[in-house]
């Protein structure tokens, strides 16, 4: 799975990063860290619409914002061309324009999650300028069932399942362009699968399943769930960047492992059991009284199988070493 | 677990264990990830609560007898293999109940349980609380290399889905366990369990409806079905487990051995002819299946006719 190839890149050199869907939650924490971090070079965010307010703050040269929209092949040519990027001396692209608001589905998103990925990685390829690419995707692409193992390396299988929830199909339709470019000569694609992000005001999936009124569990399991931090998020991104270790997949996790009623009651929140047929309807119900935002349909099998991941790779062609425990609200 | 919870859970082991055994639950290696369970979802207090429950079973039940535990290693990896049967697997209950308690320093036998069993609920739960891992390569060769104790039948279900005029005759075992030792360097200790096999006399096996369940196989016996789920509680037969030397096969065979399908296969029969050769010794020792007030052979070593046995 690891190439590593013959590319002219010297070691000690800062890495210039194009940031896409820099106004994403993990956007906005990169931009931030990265244009402070003195062993990066220049960051160049873009998201479609005006700067968003909290990257006004940051120094314009570390930092630029170009407003682009993914889907518009005429603005991301613009951006390719344009003198941020060419002058910028942009080498690494950081892909994290993808929809990871639950209540947002349909054709739409599915254009913007999958093609969207498509069309920039295919420019990033023609262009010639571009030596990284590194796609941020999550665990919840993997396949949980009865015989899967406890600990999933880089080769377990993924969920094909053709009735999985949209949240599941785009990330492994995305995912699996990204590693059928994985040949590229002179450009590493870099899959970084990540445990889920947990913390404040963070979003996603599990920040609204554990802030829920009340905790619904399926009846009779209680699996194993590992929670990441930002911060560690932001480091294993930054390892990605600056080690040159070729094309490849890592799985990210954070220090906190434990069962989904443990998080529950650590973030002050009732667990309640119930069969999987009356969990559907309640979430549902839920949904529609707007008592919570989560998805059941994305995690049906993560409440019955433990989903942890093997970070063996990670660790040792990255040296990413999860620090920070994950916060809830007090 | 909550933490209050933890707590009633030991309260409830102190009143019911002597000391030393309340210790060894306090004390054995435990690699606690930071909220009190292990990588593979083991509970300290889970732990307890099901050794509580076993023991007494283990004591006042199946009167369980063993010898050799000094052939198990004392520390670091080891496959424990041995014979399976009896409807519900209580056999591997009762060797990791023996296994803990009788060893100079207390390990857990992480016992390797089918598939079938993970997709259950709170079959699931409980197995995974108790230090039982569910039967996929990854899971054994992961606790393999953090050094834990494994046990694994190589018979698998169909072991335990045995007629009871097959009791004690070992079905072919899977060459899994070979490839895994040869690979990883461990020794396998061939365990013989006698008493398994009569607690539960299987009649017949109703496959359709196992087929329509979803599990291996669905078994009648004198008390099953028709008694309900009280209809799967064991006969109270005497359990007498033998620990023998352990095979370290890593010792004249590289790893890359474990690609041979032959040499893998020769060497899964090598240790299933030797847990048969240990049956049918225990078994033509034993004088009766239930622990009778005459039956002391085994126990004392010494037969009816005054001499060792």
């Amino acid at each position: 799975m690891a190439r590593t190839r013959n590319t002219a890149k010297s070691p000690g050199r800062k890495h210039n990063v194009l940031i896409t869907g820099v106004s994403s939650t993990v956007g906005r924490h990169l931009a931030m860290h990265l244009a402070s971090d003195p062993r990066i070079g220049f960051v160049l965010g873009t998201a479609p619409g005006p700067r968003p307010r909290f990257l006004a703050a940051l120094d314009p040269s570390r930092f630029r914002y170009i407003p682009s929209d993914i889907l518009r092949p005429r603005q991301v040519r613009d951006l390719f061309h344009g003198p941020e990027f060419t002058d910028g001396g942009i080498d690494t692209v950081i892909h994290l324009a993808f929809v990871s608001h639950p209540n947002l589905r349909g054709p739409k998103i599915h254009r913007l999650n999958v093609q969207g990925t498509k069309g920039l990685l295919d420019r990033c390829i023609e262009g010639g300028q571009v030596r990284k690419f590194i796609f941020k995707s999550s665990d919840v692409v993997y396949r949980l069932d009865p015989t899967t193992p406890v600990y999933l390396n880089e080769n377990a299988d993924l969920n094909h399942d053709p009735e999985a929830d949209q949240w599941i199909q785009d990330r492994v339709a995305a995912e699996m362009i990204c590693r059928s470019r994985m040949d590229t000569a002179g450009m590493d694609v870099v899959i970084l699968r990540f445990a889920s992000i947990v913390g404040r005001n963070v979003g996603g999936q599990l920040n609204s399943y554990f802030d829920s009124g009340l905790v619904f569990k399926a009846l009779g399991f209680d699996p194993l769930l590992n929670l990441v931090h930002m911060k560690d998020v932001i480091e294993a991104i930054r390892l990605a960047i600056q080690k040159d270790a070729g094309s490849g997949i890592f799985n990210i996790a954070g220090i906190d492992t434990a069962t989904i009623s443990s998080f529950a009651e650590l973030n002050g929140r009732r667990c309640v059991a119930l069969p999987e047929t009356g969990l559907m309807m309640m979430n549902w119900a839920m949904r529609k009284l707007r008592m919570t935002e989560y998805y059941y349909s994305v995690d049906r099998d993560r409440m019955r199988y433990p989903c942890l991941l093997d970070t063996t790779r990670a660790r040792e062609i990255l040296g990413y070493q999860p620090s920070r425990c994950i916060e809830f609200r007090e | 677990m909550t933490l209050s919870w933890r707590r009633r859970a030991w309260s409830l082991a102190e009143s019911l264990l002597p000391a030393d055994e309340l210790d060894r639950l306090r004390n054995f290696p435990f690699q606690d990830l930071g909220y009190g369970y292990d990588p593979f979802g083991m509970e300290r207090e889970s732990a307890a609560l099901a050794y509580v429950a076993l023991v007494f079973m283990y004591r006042y039940w199946f009167h369980v007898e063993s010898r050799g535990i000094q052939n198990v290693p004392a520390e670091g990896a080891a496959l424990l293999v041995p014979n399976h049967g009896g409807v519900v697997p209580l056999d591997g209950a009762m060797l990791a109940v023996d296994a803990f308690r009788q060893a100079a320093s207390p390990r857990v036998v992480r016992c390797v349980v089918d598939n079938f069993a993970a997709g259950m609920p709170w079959v699931n739960t409980f197995m995974s609380r108790g230090g039982q891992v569910f039967g996929e390569r990854k899971n054994v060769e992961d606790l393999i290399s953090r050094g834990e104790l494994v046990g694994l039948f190589p018979e698998g279900a169909k072991g335990t889905g045995k007629a009871f005029g097959e009791r004690y005759r070992l079905r072919r075992f899977n060459v899994g366990f070979i490839e895994i030792a040869l690979r990883h360097r461990v020794p396998i200790v061939p365990v013989s369990i006698i008493g398994s096999e009569e607690q539960a006399p299987m009649l017949a096996n109703l496959a359709p409806v196992a087929r329509l369940l979803g599990v291996p196989y669905f078994p009648v016996t004198p008390t099953f079905p028709h008694l309900g789920l009280l209809g799967l509680v064991p006969l109270p037969t005497c359990y007498h487990i033998l620990y023998e030397k352990p095979f370290r096969f890593y010792e004249e065979y590289p790893p890359k051995a474990a690609d041979d399908p032959t040499i893998v296969r020769m060497l899964a029969d090598k240790v299933q002819v030797r847990v048969q050769e240990m049956l049918d010794e225990g078994l033509s020792q034993r004088e009766s299946v239930f622990n009778l007030p005459w039956s002391t052979e085994l126990r004392t070593g010494v037969n009816s006719h005054g001499t060792n046995a």
